[in-house]
Formats: structure tokens, sequence, C-alpha cells
């Protein structure tokens, strides 16, 4: 019920194509780039409001990760402050009912309707660490996260959806080093 | 005191670093347990490789130092050595490389001699190197100096050594002459 009445609202007012509905996004790397082969990584993140247009409802947190990383591990998930009933999952891919691929990262498993997010509107905090694999080439290390509304994921349609660009939070290259040998000797 | 100083550093480079072997390195025909390194990383790991001149890796394969037995045949062997190290994530230097230059002494045979000959030019193939032993004068041998006997000779070349034998035979002994 809550959601008609908001879309009847949402549709007079609020319709606005390629909004963006983040802000306030921040991240801490430790320790600091560049980084090496076997290096660990642990990414703070966090994106301190979600106010979705069309009562789009925020749904999933992705990590978008280089080819020079491995070993993703979560570490805290986020919270969901005064939002609806359900729990973070983390998943390293997920394909919704309407087809829209996820993952990795952290999906809203919404109790009450499993294609809709939650309704918080944040500060939603997560932490995962990252390892830098063992390559002798400068593989990307890139690190991105993307918020997707339960618009994108096709759970709630009520006009456009938030179409948030990825966050960067790394952008760089394995520092590969390779090894000078001195000349031959002989004793 | 600059010479002095001078000659401090060298002394500890050389100790620090080792020789530094010019290409090519030239080893003895059949010489064993020779040593060659590269100066060591201690988290990397060293790929060794001989060919040629019959050369096979005795001790130290993945350090960065081993030691090598060559074989018989001289010759000029390039690309003999290569060493290829690796870093601790495994990725690989540019090979390095060094030729061996197998030496095969010989002497030629001389004598025998007589007490009063005169001296006889020694020598050694290939030219370059140096003679010693009694009697040996530069690149002479002197009967007179020697004296009777037999003389074991020596030539040297690049760390390499070869012998001859040499005699100087007693003259023969003439009596008083006779009136018959």
């Amino acid at each position: 019920m809550k959601k008609i009445i908001l879309v009847i609202l949402s549709t007079l007012i609020f319709s606005t194509a390629y909004s963006q509905c983040v802000s306030n996004q921040s991240f801490t790397l430790t320790p600091n780039g560049p980084y090496q082969p076997g290096d660990i990584v642990t990414v703070d993140y966090t994106l301190g409001a979600f106010n979705g247009i069309n009562i789009n409802w925020i749904h999933a947190f992705q990590i978008n990760l280089g080819v020079g990383w491995t070993n993703l591990t979560p570490i805290t998930a986020p919270g969901n402050p005064i939002g609806s009933t359900g729990n973070w999952l983390w998943d390293l891919q997920n394909t919704y009912a309407g087809g829209f691929n996820f993952g990795p990262g952290w999906r809203f498993v919404n109790s009450g309707n499993a294609g809709w997010g939650t309704s918080s509107t944040g500060p939603f905090t997560m932490s995962f660490q990252v390892t830098v694999t063992q390559t002798c080439t400068a593989d990307d290390l890139s690190i991105s996260m993307e918020v997707f509304d339960d618009c994108i994921t096709g759970g709630w349609s009520n006009g456009t959806c938030c179409n948030d660009p990825a966050y960067v939070i790394y952008n760089g290259n394995v520092q590969v080093t390779i090894p000078l040998t001195s000349n031959i000797n002989h004793y | 005191m600059k010479k002095l100083l001078t000659a401090l550093f060298v002394l500890i480079g050389l100790t620090t670093y080792g020789q530094t072997t010019i290409n090519p390195d030239t080893v003895c025909v059949n010489s064993v347990g020779e040593q060659y390194f590269v100066t060591n990383t201690a988290t990397s790991t060293y790929q060794w490789n001989v060919t040629g001149g019959g050369g096979a890796i005795q001790t130290g394969q993945g350090t960065n130092s081993i030691t090598v037995d060559w074989g018989g045949v001289s010759g000029l062997y390039p690309n003999a050595i290569e060493v290829i190290e690796s870093n601790a994530s495994g990725c690989p230097g540019t090979p390095v490389l060094l030729d061996v230059y197998i030496l095969d002494l010989s002497g030629s045979a001389i004598g025998p001699f007589c007490p009063g000959d005169p001296s006889s030019t020694l020598s050694g193939t290939p030219t370059g190197g140096t003679w010693s032993g009694t009697g040996v004068v530069g690149n002479d041998f002197d009967p007179s100096i020697a004296g009777v006997g037999n003389y074991v000779l020596t030539y040297t070349l690049a760390g390499c050594q070869t012998t001859i034998n040499v005699t100087v035979n007693n003259g023969p002994v003439t009596g008083p002459i006779q009136h018959y």
C-alpha cells in the first residue's frame, strides 16, 4: 500500500531520466597502493545516502574488480538502518528473476518481497578484502562499487531506474618487479 | 694515501662481489668443480643451464652458485652457461649468458741434451703462456744451467698447466790420449 501511494506521488513529482540516487560515497584502502603480487588489501566503503527516485529501493552493492585481484572476501556486510525486514546476503553471482546478473557483492533479501530491496536510505558501510594475484604482468587492479536499485534488478518498475555510475575506489596496475641479474662470475 | 684507499676499495669490492669474469671465461680441459655464481637475492631462485663443452652441473641448481665439471674437448662454446633468475612471484628476469673457452695445453718435446748443449726454445700450444722449471730461462731451456738429470718443465696459461719431461745426459768420458 505504501508503495502504491508513493508510486503516484513519484510519478508526478520525481520522475527524472538518468537520475543518480547515491550520494556521499567514501572509502579507505589499507594499505594504500601501489600494490605488488601477494599484497592483501582491505577496502572500507561507505554509501552516505541512497535517495531513490520512483520509489526505487536500494537492492545490491556490486564489487567490480580488475583481473589482477583474487581472493575476494567479505568482512563486514552493509547495515540496514530503518530499513525493510530482511538481510544483506553475500553472493558471488546471482541472476534475478528478470534476468539481471549480479555479483560479486552484497544483495538485500527482502523478507516480504524477494524482488524488492530495502527502504533504508543509509548510511551503508561495508568492508571486504582482496589479494593481488601472483603475476608477472601489470594486470588491472581497478576496484569500483556499483549500487543497484530494485528497478535495475527487475523487482520494481515505476519509471526510470537510478542508473548510478560505478564509484571508482582504485585505479592502478600490479607493480611487477623483474629481477636484474648480475653477470656470471667464475671463481 | 690515495692509492692505499683505492686498493682498499678494490679489495672490499672483490670480497663482496667476487671477481668479475671476462667473457669468454677460460677453463682447463677436464676441469672439475668449477664454481660459477651471480649476486644472490635471498628471495630469488636461479635456473642454470650448461650446454656444450661436455659441461655438467654438479651442485647448486636453484641457487645463485653452481659447480660444473667440464669435458675433454677444447674449443670455444658460446653461451655455454645460462642463468635465469626468478623472483618470489616467479617472474623471470633476462637470461644471463657466459661463453666458455675450454683450454687444452700441450708442450713440444725437447731433448735429450748433453750438459754443454746450447739453449733450446720451449714451445707451448696455445701460445702466450709461461714456462717454469729447472734450467728454464724465459722460454728457453738451458742444459748447462740445469745440469745432468731428469726434469719436469711446466707450461702455464690462463690457470691451466701441462708438463714435459726433459733429460740432460752425462757426456762421454774420454780417457787420456794413448800412444801405441
